[in-house]
């Protein structure tokens, strides 16, 4: 019972913060699946990045680079509207994730 | 009249190869000298006049659901709004506004604008009003809560009530949005923004209300009015998990 009630509460809290590192749960709660596609190598505009595949390090100052505001040219001011979600430590998890995807 | 057919061609070419991966455009607003709040113009007037198709809405609003959720919800931390309950005229009068670049949001654009016509936009706002409200949202969190809803409650009674409605219910027929249960986070951006001009599709008289308020004030505003419960059909306590 008592785990039915965590399980309830768990889906109804859906939304906070993400309890063990996952990329796989990061990426998609983050909202980076809405732009980068559920495996990150169907972008929704062809100006967008696939990101699947990607060397952890480069896309991992990417994302570090354009939440400080640091890279502000392309379209990242359409991804700086949701950086501010993503700690630096869940980047690197992210990151990690990514670069283990196919491309 | 060859010659001008091939450069009819030739810039029906271009604007397209423009349209895949343009910018959004930018159309004066609020910091225009002829700007007139919610003109009754363009595709939000058709898409008004239609019908929407809830059933189609549910796939135009795939998506929509990445970051507002399937659900409607938005996010707490007011990244993204509650859509669940707000009206029609609302959802469908920010959406051609975000497309005809009236107000400003790089993140959204281009998923609005993955809607094709009129018509998914009438279909999206359907299937959004047939959601029912999550029974939880972002609220004001602090330690002097209620100091705080209470100050704000004072502060809504004395000029936003009038617009906003006694119970923060919006008013469908004038486009004033529902603020009675939004995230707290997502009112305080909001009026924020709308006070310093940011929001460029605002309300100018909204902007001449709410200019003279500090920081403090709409913190309180904002507390307030998450605080409120927002009409209509509410989810049964445990939100389905809706599977996509």
């Amino acid at each position: 019972m008592k785990q039915l009630v965590i399980g309830a509460l768990l889906g109804a809290f859906a939304l906070t913060p993400v309890l063990a590192a996952d990329g796989a749960a990061l990426y998609k709660d983050k909202t980076c699946n809405a732009c980068h596609g559920p495996t990150g190598n169907k972008p929704l505009m062809p100006d967008y990045p696939k990101i699947a595949g990607q060397n952890a390090k480069y896309i991992e100052k990417q994302m570090l680079d354009i939440k400080s505001g640091a890279r502000a040219n392309g379209n990242s001011a359409a991804m700086k509207g949701v950086m501010h979600l993503v700690s630096d430590a869940e980047i690197k998890d992210i990151a990690e994730y990514l670069s283990k995807l196919k491309p | 009249m060859m010659k001008k057919l091939t450069l009819l061609a030739a810039a029906m070419l271009t604007a397209t190869i423009a349209l895949a991966a343009a910018p959004a455009p930018h159309k004066s607003g609020i910091e225009g000298k002829d700007y007139k709040w919610n003109a009754q113009e363009g595709e939000k007037m058709e898409a008004l006049k239609m019908k929407g198709r809830v059933k189609e809405g549910e796939e135009a609003y795939e998506v929509c659901g990445a970051c507002h959720l399937p659900s409607g919800a938005g996010r707490p931390d007011g990244t993204f709004p509650q859509l669940a309950g707000q009206h029609s005229t609302v959802l469908i009068k920010q959406m051609a506004d975000i497309r005809a670049g009236l107000r400003d949001n790089p993140t959204m654009y281009p998923f609005a604008i993955s809607l094709t016509d009129p018509q998914e936009l009438a279909d999206a706002a359907a299937y959004i009003n047939s959601l029912c409200i999550p029974p939880t949202h972002g609220a004001y969190e602090g330690k002097d809560a209620a100091a705080q809803i209470a100050a704000g409650k004072d502060l809504y009674e004395k000029q936003c009530l009038e617009c906003h409605g006694k119970t923060g219910e919006g008013n469908k027929e004038k486009f004033y949005p529902v603020i009675a249960g939004q995230h707290y986070k997502y009112l305080l951006r909001q009026m924020t923004e709308i006070r310093d001009g940011h929001r460029r599709n605002a309300n100018p008289d909204m902007v001449k209300v709410i200019k003279p308020y500090t920081n403090e004030q709409l913190v309180a505003i904002s507390a307030y009015q998450s605080s409120l419960v927002m009409p209509g059909a509410m989810c049964k306590a445990k939100p389905a998990a809706k599977k996509k």
